[in-house]
């Protein structure tokens, strides 16, 4: 056996520009009065979103309590706004298992900020002007399409799309999505979706879109066929949460609930937006890497 | 027979797909942010050489297929196929015909080569890129024209395969042959 490779993959040049991002992020959000938070690791129970499988993890020997790792910094930060009623951001390690890809980790960071009061749109326009910030790249140049546009951009129409070929419709969905519809946002400019069905709501609040369909308040914003954010207008209502993680829960099997972040829900979350980026797929953006392992470590 | 995660899949790993064994060319993870995970996996069928792309769900488990490499010795043919010793344990491996194919061709007496074995069974044989073989027959040499792209056909010492050499070849030199393509490489130091 050779000894293994113990030099990160990450370039000091790279090391040196996520740094001086980071300092640019601190100076976005200060400017703005947007609150600086470091949120715990070890979580009483799981992130539980639609695809994405937490880490679980126990004292090592005898085992004990099992907590979990954050798939993102949501339940803390979301616990943080109802607590100090104030706008807060944390660019916080985010672990999601089995996510092993060019563009995915297992462990990377999210840079993820609440704006109380704020819609989805209003949010989505700041988080072009944060991720122009990172990027150098214009926050003008966008396009807002909603997530049925996306998908006509590719000549499909989900709501032809049924289950075939060993797969449920979801999961075409999800397949036909990434692989027909992603390649084509962002090219060369920002492109934010939005107004996603209502299945894909994640934890964005529902209301009536222009023809009285209910829609999820939702959006994402791509580049170069990646996808950067994923932000909502906040869901507040604490017994439609609970029982979409209840539906959630029974697809994650070995999680449990967040009971923590539950008891601050039945309390009351107050009106707010807000949005997840991957730093690091920004950063390989925008300093041309062709992949997520030469930014991270 | 053993079953693993998919996200545990990587390039190298063998699987049995249909029950058939199958080498993973390439992984792609496929994701869209919260939505189901995808695995597109490249794969070559390790007996046919079919290439084929697979969708594979997350958290998909999947057989893999005890496929191993051991390096072998080539030693001689007889009617039952082609032998080879086992470098590790010096055991004889009795590889059939079919299974070496046209690659006989390049197989000459103590030539190194890698043997896949599938459930303890030979599957595929694969020689050294480069081989070097003596000329047994060819037309005359032409003097000193040794820039010429003008081919003519030679016999091969050992297993009489004919190949394409320039024409500054003569008998008893010896060649160096691509195994892959069958082509003329160059000359060998003599």
């Amino acid at each position: 056996m050779s000894a293994p490779s113990w030099r990160p993959r990450a370039s000091l040049e790279a090391q040196r520009a996520r740094a001086e991002r980071l300092q640019r992020v601190r100076a976005f959000f200060a400017a703005r009065g947007v609150l600086e938070l470091d949120p715990p690791l070890l979580q009483p129970g799981a992130n539980l979103d639609p695809g994405v499988q937490p880490f679980a993890v126990q004292p090592a020997g005898s085992g004990g309590e099992v907590r979990f790792l954050p798939t993102s910094p949501e339940h803390a930060l979301k616990r943080a706004v109802a607590a100090y009623r104030c706008d807060v951001w944390a660019l916080s390690p985010a672990f999601r298992a089995g996510e092993r890809g060019r563009w995915h980790a297992e462990e990377f960071r999210m840079l993820e900020w609440y704006r109380l009061g704020w819609d989805e749109r209003r949010l989505a326009a700041e988080t072009l002007e944060l991720l122009a910030e990172l990027t150098g790249w214009e926050a003008t140049r966008g396009e807002w399409l909603t997530w049925r546009e996306a998908w006509q951009r590719a000549g499909l129409d989900p709501a032809a799309i049924g289950d075939g070929e060993g797969l449920t419709r979801d999961e075409r969905l999800d397949l036909l999505y990434a692989e027909r519809v992603e390649p084509l946002l962002g090219r060369g400019r920002w492109t934010v979706i939005s107004e996603f069905p209502p299945e894909r709501a994640a934890q964005a609040r529902l209301r009536p879109d222009r023809d009285g369909r209910p829609t999820a308040a939702r959006f994402e914003i791509y580049r170069e066929g990646l996808e950067l954010a994923n932000g909502y207008h906040e869901c507040t209502d604490a017994a439609e949460l609970a029982a979409r993680q209840q539906r959630e829960l029974a697809l994650h099997p070995g999680c449990q609930i967040d009971a923590v972040f539950h008891a601050m829900l039945a309390e009351g979350l107050p009106a707010c937006a807000g949005v997840a980026v991957g730093f690091d797929r920004a950063l390989a953006l925008a300093l041309g890497r062709p992949a997520l392992a030469e930014v991270l470590w | 027979m053993t079953s693993i995660p998919i996200a545990d899949v990587s390039k190298g790993t063998k699987l049995l797909i249909d029950g058939q064994p199958w080498l993973v060319l390439e992984v792609n993870f496929v994701k869209p942010g919260k939505g189901n995970a995808f695995y597109k996996c490249r794969v070559k069928n390790l007996i046919t050489g079919n290439v084929l792309d697979k969708t594979f769900r997350g958290g998909e488990k999947v057989e893999t297929a005890d496929v191993t490499d051991v390096e072998v010795t080539f030693l001689y043919s007889d009617a039952n196929g082609f032998v080879f010793m086992n470098q590790k344990d010096y055991e004889q491996v009795t590889v059939p015909a079919r299974v070496v194919g046209d690659d006989k061709d390049f197989l000459l007496e103590n030539m190194e080569c890698a043997l896949t074995l599938w459930n303890g069974e030979p599957i595929q044989v694969r020689l050294p890129n480069t081989v070097t073989m003596e000329i047994e027959y060819t037309e005359p040499a032409v003097k000193g024209d040794t820039q010429s792209r003008v081919m003519k056909p030679a016999r091969m010492k050992g297993t009489g395969v004919t190949i394409q050499v320039p024409i500054f070849c003569g008998i008893g030199d010896k060649v160096q042959i691509n195994t892959e393509t069958r082509e003329f490489r160059g000359r060998a130091e003599k």
